[in-house]
């Protein structure tokens, strides 16, 4: 969501999704989490969590990011669901595991535009301040990518000067529509 | 309509075009073009053929975007209207060779399309006539060049973006070309059905597509995208090339399960690493191999299956650690642990038998395998058993349903049976029974199978699953693959039970019938491929061929198994050398025509099968168009068995495992472990818990656990066991309540349950948790859940245990990571007041305790340094006075020392003392506000002193509030408040003496209250310091304004000491050079030479009146070794000496510093004064004061009377008159001593007497009186009586006069010569 936000404001038709099955959000324990199907506008969360223990997800730090949510979209969506977005020209993912059920996703898809999209993903840690600079990353690529005619003739010196450049290991497919 | 355009669309149409064609801006014309588009399509056929040269033209556009976008226009005219391809083909190829590469994929793209619809039309039409129009027909072999065309751009040697998009069409092409063991492969009923084209529609009666034909070119062009990817080839690749190719193959294996064979082994020998050296992206690569691996190893297909060990290998040598890991996990959910199959060969031999039974019974086992496998055996078999039907085609169809029936019971009873299951087996006994029962019924042989059945059917399937597991242990411990061949009925009886219930008698016959049937079909098949299939036979182990000979006489279908089974079986377990699986490939390149013939023989030569069980038709299709493909390649014979034998062997591990999982209950731990041959009884019965209930148990179990855990804590090992604990309070469901309780087990006894290495083992389990960098979700969630705990056991600890106690201490610095509340706890207990109430005597422990875990943590921790030194820091400015001086002894004794955190130190006290001093820069201050608060701080500081217990907490409050109230105002804080801000920087300064000039600097601007509270710890502090060089420096060099500071830093350092020669020298150079101020030297005084000091003393005399006597007492007591300075009469006559206006000094301090001296009495005492006076007296001249000097002694000691007519009558003497400020004084101290200065009074010369007299009346009638006594009057010279009246008449006494006046002229001259005489002998002497 960080770099949905960002990449919007930076003026890129950007949209985000998750890959799981259901919205996790911690809870007062592990085995207690708050769980919510996609589509639950982030406001409903936010009420929600408010209302059950201020405190707790005030200091976890969910509902300052519930908050940012809501900025920039109304709800969750989920990535496997929402095929019917159409097209991108790249996928970001910024975990590994995420990164293969997309491509696992859009292999099952039928591929009949033979468009193709890039997926690329860049490991990011799962708080807030590791979230705000692989936001950031991902909005360097994609400028790089933008800049140039056709990525799928120059992706791989892009992403090899972007990995030198950052000291960050990136992971990429190429998919079709 | 059809065929006449609307003239309204057409002129739009053509004015759309023409203005596409003219607009000039990029933008607007791409929105025209969209336009455009949009009513194209909408158009007829005919309207279109008369514009589609317009399109055309529109492709001339210099731009590229414009130009894409009229492909994709004609693109979709041309699938919507197959008619024109033969104008839009010839386009497509010259668009192919488009500059922009974003242009000619576009054309691939829609060639793809095109080239679909174009075949799927000729497939359809072709099935349904046996000719074809012309129109078509060229369609065709455009279509056909324009292919050629884009694999001449798949396969040329570069990159590119272009090139991506044509190896995908040839995946597109491949795809088409090949049937589709899935897809239904029955055309549908009527032409618009969308479902997807499937080749083996055509089925070999096309007239014009030959199914054979189509194949072989798929095929070859599956060889030319395998080349790529082998070396060296594969070098000249980039990564998206790589990645597009893995991806591709691995589609086409997925769905055409008949490549499998000949895909994977490129894929497996692909080794990213090796194609690091163009410099391309290697992740990319490697994890897209990885991913096309995983999804080939999900396949179910049985081609697939002897592909696992490899698959998995190469996943492992792959993926390091976890990822490892959590491929194999997905590979054992896939297809039920193939590693164990790997690392238990042994076993698996051994449960060979009842596999293989299992097989024989099912033989022709549906290759489809459910969806997800995590579901439990009993769903496994009754699934197996569901396909069975469908794939058993003379099974009638009402056994057909009845099984249905059957199978969708028995996979709804999953849960339920599994749970039976243990009921059953609580005793053994009837499972013994049962299985006694059960040999006894297979002894009969065939004729039994019907009352097998009805047993079978009889009891429940879990109880079945028991039997088959305790029969289990009756096999011996190795089996030879031809020994099965004995136990194979028995085996087949008891085991595969299910499959006989459903299909008494006749299945087994069925079984053996349809494979017998297949012999022939080789046999066709044989001749027809004759020699490269016996090559094949021959090459695929002479052995085996026995093999299946030795077998045969059973049934062929288990020959056929057997074969298969050891074929199988060799790659994976011993590595005989034989057909490793990467040759089949080979064998099946060889014969690369086989797939398509084969699965249409295969639908000619099992029509009847296929029309009898139109029930489940499809699938049995499916499998039987499979069994075709994918075997094409091997010996036909192969066929049928092998598939139920790799079924088999899929099967077999699963089926152990989920046994034993069975048995070590369902919380599914170690499944390895327990895959030992004899299976462990189970003895518990298993109740089916809600989850309440199952938290309840763990719950209840938890607790026993750490009862007994107070119990064995003397046994000793408490290592291993409190890591036990503390991973099972962790791991456990429902933790919150278990960490609760393990924590209440903690506190209750932390010392003697060893707390604190618990606790750390519990907070090192989250915090491992919460690292993790797992999902945000539990890592957020554990990490709560470390905080939790963590806080609670140091609140506890904080609050059970007495300050004095470490544990608290220990604890923080031992735990993994402090989160916030924690240090906000510790806050709190440094400072208390901040957000708990400062709660009861014990505070100032509790404060000590807190200040010294701080202290550890600082040193332990340095992560955290900066923010316990905080802490730490906002202690030292607290503004109850007993926790500052603690943090401020912690800050400066054993903080400030540490080289890495001084500085910071230093800052913040800097900061402190600033913020003090700053705030008040505006001078005025309203005296009012400064009062009320003074007073306010007063009231404060005694409360936090005396009572602290319920006031101070309401007081702190205020005073808080307060403070800010008075930051707001910008008035001066007060004086505690300022003490508060600049202990701190105080304490420094006795540590690092140069600190002390910024005290100096800001003195001057400081306020009233400030500098009080300055002046309060300057004596301690200089004290403290002593004198130093840097403080010499300070004192030499003072900022202006800092006088008082450093007076009273004088005064500290010369209080009971000897100064230093140098801060002497120091101070009388600052004297000298700058501060003309005296008082400086005040406090060095007593240690300056005598002469020294007279010549200072008018300056001293100059001083403020207090400060005058300050410095007298000084110079009166002088040190304690030299004794004092001047005597009490060298001072009064020092300030006699100085003349006013001489020195400048006005002449009432001199008089005041005179009346200083009277003051005290037991210094200046009455003998001193008259030395004094007695000096005075005799100087010439007189000094100015000296009368009145007199005058004072006699007041001050009216015993000195005597002693002061003496002085009086030697200041006739002097002829006192010649000085007429003097003689005033004369007068009146003879009139303050009448009557005793009559005497002297009287001694004056007559004139001097009259003067006197006239000046003084008042002393004329007692003197008078005094004379006319008669001895006095004798005594007297005639002119002194005359003056005083008394001759006897007024002739006489006129004469009297005249001659008293002579004689006392003559008295006088007398006296002036005695005057003289005794001005000689005093010069004398």
């Amino acid at each position: 969501m960080e770099a949905h936000s960002l990449l919007k404001k930076q003026g890129f038709d950007v949209s985000s999704y998750g890959t799981g099955t259901h919205v996790k959000l911690p809870g007062p324990s592990l085995r207690e989490p708050n769980v919510y199907e996609f589509g639950t506008p982030y406001k409903h969360m936010f009420d929600d969590l408010r209302r059950k223990d201020p405190d707790l997800y005030k200091r976890n730090g969910i509902l300052p990011m519930l908050k940012r949510n809501l900025s920039v979209k109304l709800a969750p969506q989920r990535w496997q669901d929402n095929a019917a977005d159409g097209y991108f020209d790249i996928v970001f993912t910024f975990e590994e595991k995420v990164f293969d059920m997309v491509l696992e996703d859009l292999h099952n898809r039928d591929q009949v535009l033979l468009k193709s999209v890039l997926v690329i993903n860049l490991e990011v840690k799962d708080n807030h301040e590791e979230a705000a600079v692989g936001a950031r990353l991902a909005l360097d690529l994609c400028e790089q990518i933008e800049a140039v005619e056709s990525w799928e003739d120059s992706v791989d010196d892009i992403l090899i000067s972007f990995e030198n450049k950052h000291r960050r290991k990136l992971l990429y497919s190429i998919s079709f529509y | 309509m059809v065929g006449i355009m609307n003239p309204v669309s057409r002129e739009k149409l053509a004015s759309l075009s023409n203005s596409v064609k003219f607009a000039i801006d990029l933008g607007p014309k791409l929105e025209l073009c969209r336009q455009l588009k949009r009513d194209l399509l909408e158009e007829d056929a005919a309207a279109l053929s008369e514009f589609l040269s317009h399109i055309f033209d529109l492709y001339s556009d210099p731009s590229g975007p414009v130009r894409k976008l009229a492909t994709e226009i004609i693109g979709e005219i041309g699938v919507k209207h197959l008619e024109f391809v033969p104008e839009i083909a010839p386009f497509l190829i010259t668009v192919l060779e488009d500059a922009t590469p974003a242009v000619a994929r576009q054309s691939i793209s829609c060639s793809i399309d095109l080239f679909r619809h174009t075949l799927e039309k000729i497939a359809i039409q072709g099935l349904h006539s046996s000719e074809l129009d012309s129109d078509l027909e060229s369609s065709w072999s455009w279509m056909l060049k324009l292919k050629e065309k884009i694999y001449s751009i798949a396969f040329q040697p570069g990159s590119g973006g272009v090139k991506l998009v044509a190896l995908k069409f040839v995946e597109a092409v491949i795809l088409l070309y090949t049937p589709n063991p899935n897809g239904s492969s029955e055309p549908p009923p009527n032409e618009g059905t969308p479902i997807e084209f499937n080749i083996s529609w055509l089925r070999g009666r096309h007239p014009f597509l030959n199914v054979g034909d189509l194949s072989i070119e798929a095929s070859q062009r599956l060889v030319l995208l395998l080349d790529q990817l082998r070396f060296p080839t594969v070098k000249s690749l980039t990564t998206s090339m790589i990645v597009v190719l893995i991806n591709s193959l691995s589609a086409i294996a997925k769905k055409r399960p008949a490549y499998y064979g000949r895909i994977l082994p490129v894929l497996l020998s692909l080794d990213p690493p090796s194609f690091v050296i163009k410099g391309v992206h290697v992740y990319g690569a490697n994890n897209a191999l990885k991913n096309a691996l995983l999804s080939c190893l999900q396949c179910s297909h049985p081609s697939a299956a002897p592909w696992r060990d490899r698959l998995l290998g190469a996943l492992k040598e792959m993926e390091a650690g976890g990822l490892a890991e959590i491929a194999l996990n997905q590979v054992h959910k896939v297809n039920g642990s193939v590693e164990d199959e790997k690392d238990h060969s042994s076993v698996i031999k051994e449960e060979k038998p009842m596999t293989k039974a299992c097989d024989a019974a099912g033989n022709n086992v549906g290759r489809k395998r459910s969806g997800t496998e995590d579901s439990c055996d009993l769903a496994e078999t009754s699934d197996v058993s569901g396909k069975r039907v469908r794939s058993t085609p003379s099974v009638s169809e009402e056994s057909t349903k009845e099984l249905n029936r059957n199978t969708s019971m028995s996979q709804g009873d999953i849960s339920s049976a599994q749970s039976t299951t243990r009921k059953v087996d609580v005793d053994t006994g009837p499972v013994q029974q049962l299985v006694a029962m059960f040999g006894a019924l297979v002894a009969q042989g065939e004729k039994a199978v019907g009352s097998l059945g009805i047993l079978i059917s009889s009891i429940s399937a879990d109880l079945l699953a028991e039997v088959v597991i305790a029969n289990m242990r009756n096999l011996p411990p190795t089996h030879s693959h031809t020994d099965a061949d004995d136990e194979l009925l028995e085996d087949m009886c008891i085991i595969g039970s299910n499959t006989q219930a459903k299909y008494p008698s006749s299945f087994l016959v069925d079984v053996v019938s349809l494979s017998s049937t297949f012999p022939p079909i080789a046999a066709l098949l044989n001749s027809q491929q004759s020699v490269p299939n016996e090559i094949v036979i021959q090459k695929t182990e002479v052995d085996e061929e026995v093999d299946v000979m030795a077998g045969l006489n059973s049934t062929v279908a288990y020959a056929g198994m057997a074969h298969e089974a050891e074929n199988a079986l060799l790659p994976g377990m011993e590595k005989i050398d034989v057909p490793t699986p990467s040759d089949i490939p080979d064998v099946s390149n060889l014969e690369s025509g086989i797939p398509g013939l084969d699965s249409s023989f295969h639908n000619d030569g099992l029509s009847d099968a296929q029309a009898a069980s139109s029930l489940v038709s499809t699938d049995l299709e499916d499998a039987s168009q499979e069994q075709g493909t994918s075997f094409g390649g091997k010996s036909p014979l192969h066929v049928l068995p092998s598939i139920s034998i790799e079924r088999s062997e899929e099967l077999s591990p699963k089926a152990a495992v989920n046994d034993s999982s069975g048995v070590v209950s369902s919380t599914a731990t170690s499944v390895v472990s327990s895959h030992s041959f004899v299976l462990p009884k189970m003895s518990a019965p298993v109740v089916n818990l809600s989850d309440d209930q199952k938290d309840d148990v763990q719950k209840l179990a938890y607790i026993r656990i750490i009862e007994a855990y107070k119990q064995i804590a003397v046994a000793g090992g408490s290592q291993v066991r409190s890591s036990l604990l503390a991973y099972l309070g962790v791991e456990l469901p429902s933790e919150l309540d278990l960490q609760k309780l393990l924590r209440e087990h903690i506190l209750s006894d932390y010392i003697n349950h060893e707390g604190h290495e618990l606790t750390l083992r519990v907070l090192y389990r989250l915090f491992g948790e919460a690292e993790e960098e797992s999902d945000f979700f539990s890592c957020t969630t554990a990490a709560s859940a470390y905080e939790t705990f963590l806080l609670a056991v140091a609140e506890t600890l904080r609050d059970t245990f007495p300050p004095s106690d470490k544990s608290l201490s220990k604890l923080l610095g031992e735990a993994p990571c402090l989160p916030k509340s924690v240090l906000n706890l510790l806050e709190c207990l440094c400072s208390p007041g901040i957000s708990e109430k400062a709660e009861d005597s014990q505070s100032g422990d509790r404060v000590t305790q807190g200040l010294s875990t701080v202290w550890s943590l600082i040193l332990l921790r340095p992560p955290i340094r900066d923010v316990c030194l905080k802490i730490a820091l906002q202690s030292a400015v607290h503004h109850l006075e007993e926790v500052r001086m603690k943090a401020i002894r912690l800050v400066a004794n054993k903080l400030y020392p540490l080289p890495s955190i001084s500085q910071q130190i230093e800052d913040f006290a800097r900061e402190m003392l600033l913020s003090a001093v700053n705030i008040d820069a505006a001078e005025i201050t309203d005296a009012e506000g400064l009062i009320i608060e003074s007073h306010k701080d007063s009231e404060l500081e005694r409360p936090s002193h005396e009572h602290q217990s319920m006031s101070s907490t309401g007081k702190d409050i205020s005073a808080v509030s307060h403070q800010s109230e008075t930051y707001q105002s910008g008035s001066s804080p007060s004086v505690p408040e300022a003490q508060r801000c600049m202990s701190l920087y105080f304490a420094l300064c006795t540590k690092k003496h140069s600190l002390f000039g910024q005290i100096f600097i800001v003195y001057s601007s400081a306020s009233k209250a400030v500098k009080q509270a300055i002046h309060r710890h300057i004596p301690i502090l200089v004290r403290t310091m002593g004198l130093s060089s840097d403080l010499l420096e300070i004192i030499s060099d003072p900022p202006s304004g800092s006088e008082n500071l450093l007076m009273q830093v004088l005064q500290t350092l010369t209080e009971g000491t000897v100064p230093s020669a140098e801060l002497i020298f120091t101070i009388k150079k600052l004297f000298d050079s700058k501060l003309k101020d005296v008082e400086i030297l005040v406090p060095v005084l007593p240690f300056l030479p005598g002469d020294e000091v007279l010549l200072l003393f008018p300056y001293l005399v100059n001083l403020p009146l207090d400060k005058f006597q300050a410095a007298l007492t000084r110079l009166l007591q002088g040190s304690s070794q030299s004794g004092p300075v001047l005597s009490p009469a060298e001072v009064l006559i020092a300030i006699h000496g100085i003349d006013p206006e001489r020195d400048g000094i006005p002449l009432k301090k001199v008089t005041d510093a005179c009346n200083a001296c009277f003051e005290q009495r037991h210094i200046f005492t009455q003998q001193i004064l008259a030395k004094v006076l007695n000096q005075l007296v005799e100087q010439i001249p007189l000094p100015l004061l000296f009368m009145r000097t007199v005058l004072q002694a006699i007041g001050a000691f009216p015993g000195l009377v005597g002693f002061i007519m003496e002085i009086l009558s030697r200041l006739v003497s002097k002829q006192i008159w010649k000085y007429p400020k003097l003689w005033v004084g004369f007068l009146k101290c003879a009139l303050l001593t009448k009557p005793q200065s009559f005497s002297v009074l009287l001694q004056l010369p007559p004139p001097q007497l009259e003067n006197a007299l006239n000046r003084t009346a008042a002393l004329k009638a007692p003197l008078v009186a005094h004379a006319s006594q008669e001895n006095i009057r004798t005594s007297l010279p005639r002119s002194v009586l005359a003056v005083l009246g008394l001759s006897p008449e007024s002739q006489s006494s006129s004469q009297v006069q005249t001659s008293q006046a002579h004689t006392g002229d003559t008295n006088n001259s007398e006296k002036d010569a005695v005057a003289e005489i005794s001005k000689e002998s005093s010069g004398a002497s």
